[in-house]
């Protein structure tokens, strides 16, 4: 993440925080719907990827407004106007220099922007409107959700409350929920948040839509869970000359969902040319691991051993991972994300995971999915990442789930699929298929009856440190013995218990114990 | 429209660019004028191309249309082409530091390359 400076505009009293990314010919100013926070917002890869896009053609401009963010705050019990919001628009726009600016307004912030372009049509280049409306009690909610939605900021605010309202996609994804939560906290107080969303109900510019003289493209995902794409289409048919443009997607922000096909969309109406498709994009499989129960720890088991176990486990699945040739992308204390260059492979190793975790009291609910990425070096992102983590989340405890495009992938692999559920996920038309893997598709299970692997595959150290094992000496003690680091000793300890197959120390000492009788 | 000698066309861009004059500017071009720019956002690979005197014209329309300073220097010229630096600063006091490097046929601006860097 690359650190961008914050400067503070003036208007009166008030100051607002702003920065400005790229170089680009074109000023474009984003302004943001409920809160912001420009500081925290950076942390979320689609947002950063956002602003990297719309960078590239344009001086960008964001900004936190009154009582949010990094800016001033208002007396939370007086309201703050739309007026003086298009003033502090103006202050952000003199400091940043610019001379005439195209806006890019979400939300509640398309109020702001069109209020902005009809009080300074000299200073307005252009206007896209994403996500808005004219008038809230029709397009976002009625009365009585408006006092239950203020309830809920007064008993839950700072606790990802709004999420829910904002995102149907993204709702159970505890981590994201989490992040979302400090979002709030940093965003906002309660106070200030209802005295926004107050001010938000109190939106109503249908009568000076026809009063726009900029051009005008309004784009609403047509899903879009928070405001009825019928906002958008009653601004596109109330503004002189405006296009609409409806997008797949059902989430809220501009920043989450399909992120390039919202800014291709963006750029192709402010500079008239669509951006030509990167080369970084590579094809890929990938495979989402989700280690379960990580903190219900079971009887008897304390916190230092659980992490032992975790970093035993990481261990060992680092090597099945190299055995399939699975490159990890990231590897969290409860989600590991891995690309593979096949769509079996990938399959064949999450099966290989789930025997591994199944020798201790880890479980894991893994998901497959093939498609583009855009990689440089470690980094990874892109749409297939996120459809790989819906699938993971999809999965249940032991199982493991692929995208029907993987189980197309892998035929003829021996892996056999079997239909498990659909789901729904963000920037498809239609529902995803879901399948669940088996190992083997013989009538007569294939067993390999291998013979009991022998002390002739591990090394010299290997079988000295297997003997110590068999002693019941910690990794600690045998690394002062043998005068290795402890992580030495533990990489050899893991070593030697993959390459003779056996899932734990104890039934290494128990094998150390029947080899030394023969 | 005129035709330009080398030491005319540097000094017209010298006084349209510190005077912020967009229009100026965009009659020093050939009407296929290509303007490619190369900076943090747009790398080698995939510069960001402006074709056209049209687009070109819209391009300095949109950076003269902002109120900060331009200063052109340090102008190296040789056969039909032409060096020069521009320091530019915001009211903030960012900045932003150019150099171009322009071909010249018939008397109009071909080509340009921009290279620009800035504070963030």
């Amino acid at each position: 993440m690359r650190t961008v400076d914050t400067r503070y505009a003036r208007n009166g009293d008030v100051r607002i925080a702003y920065q400005v990314i790229g170089q680009g010919s074109l000023d474009l100013v984003f302004v943001p719907g409920f809160v912001s926070n420009l500081e925290i917002l950076w942390e979320d890869p689609g947002f950063a990827h956002l602003v990297k896009r719309l960078s590239a053609f344009s001086r960008l401009i964001l900004f936190d407004k009154r009582g949010t963010g990094l800016s001033d705050r208002f007396n939370p019990y007086g309201s703050p106007s739309l007026a003086a919001q298009v003033d502090d628009l103006l202050a952000v726009l003199n400091a940043a220099g610019s001379g005439r600016t195209a806006l890019l307004g979400e939300a509640d912030g398309v109020a702001v922007s069109l209020l902005f372009s009809t009080t300074h049509p000299q200073r307005t280049r252009a206007l896209a409107l994403y996500g808005g409306y004219a008038h809230f009690y029709g397009s976002v909610m009625q009365g009585q959700f408006l006092a239950e939605f203020l309830q809920k900021i007064d008993t839950d605010w700072g606790r990802g409350m709004t999420l829910q309202r904002f995102s149907a996609s993204r709702a159970d994804d505890q981590r994201f929920s989490a992040w979302w939560g400090r979002l709030e906290r940093l965003s906002a107080s309660p106070s200030s948040a209802m005295a926004l969303a107050r001010m938000s109900a109190s939106i109503d510019i249908r009568d000076r839509l026809s009063k726009v003289q900029v051009p005008t493209m309004v784009v609403h995902r047509m899903g879009d869970v928070h405001v009825n794409p019928d906002g958008g289409r009653f601004l596109a048919a109330n503004i002189p000359g405006a296009t609409f443009t409806g997008l797949p997607g059902n989430d809220h922000p501009i920043w989450m969902g399909d992120i390039d096909r919202m800014a291709d969309t963006v750029e192709e109406f402010l500079t008239g040319e669509r951006r030509v498709p990167s080369g970084g994009r590579v094809l890929v499989a990938l495979l989402i691991v989700r280690v379960l129960g990580a903190r219900q720890l079971p009887d008897g088991i304390n916190d230092q051993q659980r992490r032992e176990q975790l970093a035993n486990f990481r261990d060992l699945a680092t090597n099945l991972l190299v055995l399939h040739g699975g490159h990890v992308l990231n590897w969290d204390l409860e989600r590991i994300t891995i690309r593979f260059d096949g769509a079996a492979r990938a399959a064949q190793c999450a099966l290989a995971l789930r025997d591994l975790a199944e020798t201790s009291s880890l479980r894991l609910a893994q998901g497959v999915h093939a498609g583009e990425i855009e990689a440089s070096g470690d980094l990874a992102s892109g749409f297939a990442i996120h459809v790989a983590e819906r699938v993971a989340a999809a999965a249940q405890s032991g199982s493991v789930l692929v995208s029907s495009v993987v189980a197309e992938l892998a035929k003829g692999s021996g892996l056999r699929f079997v239909e498990s559920c659909t789901v729904d996920i963000d920037g498809f038309d239609a529902p995803v298929r879901l399948l669940s893997v088996a190992a083997e598709q013989h009538l007569e299970p294939v067993r390999h009856h291998k013979a009991e692997p022998s002390l002739a595959a591990l090394t010299v150290r290997e079988r000295e440190v297997l003997h110590l094992v068999a002693d019941g000496m910690s990794n600690a003690a045998i690394a002062s013995r043998l005068d290795l680091s402890e992580h030495t000793v533990k990489r050899h300890v893991a070593n030697m218990l993959l390459k003779l197959d056996l899932p734990t120390r104890t039934a290494a000492a128990a094998f150390s114990a029947r080899h030394a009788k023969a | 429209m005129s035709v330009q000698t080398m030491e005319s066309i540097g000094a017209s861009l010298k006084t349209a660019i510190e005077g912020r004059d967009g229009r100026k500017l965009a009659g020093l071009y050939a009407s296929d004028a290509v303007l490619r720019v190369m900076d943090r956002n747009n790398p080698p690979s995939k510069p960001r191309e402006i074709k056209g005197r049209a687009a070109i014209a819209t391009f300095w329309d949109d950076i003269c249309s902002r109120t900060m300073t331009h200063k052109v220097d340090t102008s190296i010229a040789e056969g039909e082409r032409l060096a020069f630096t521009q320091d530019c600063t915001y009211p903030d006091g960012t900045k932003v530091f150019c150099i171009a490097v322009v071909d010249l046929k018939d008397g109009l601006i071909a080509r340009q390359t921009v290279i620009q860097a800035w504070d963030e």
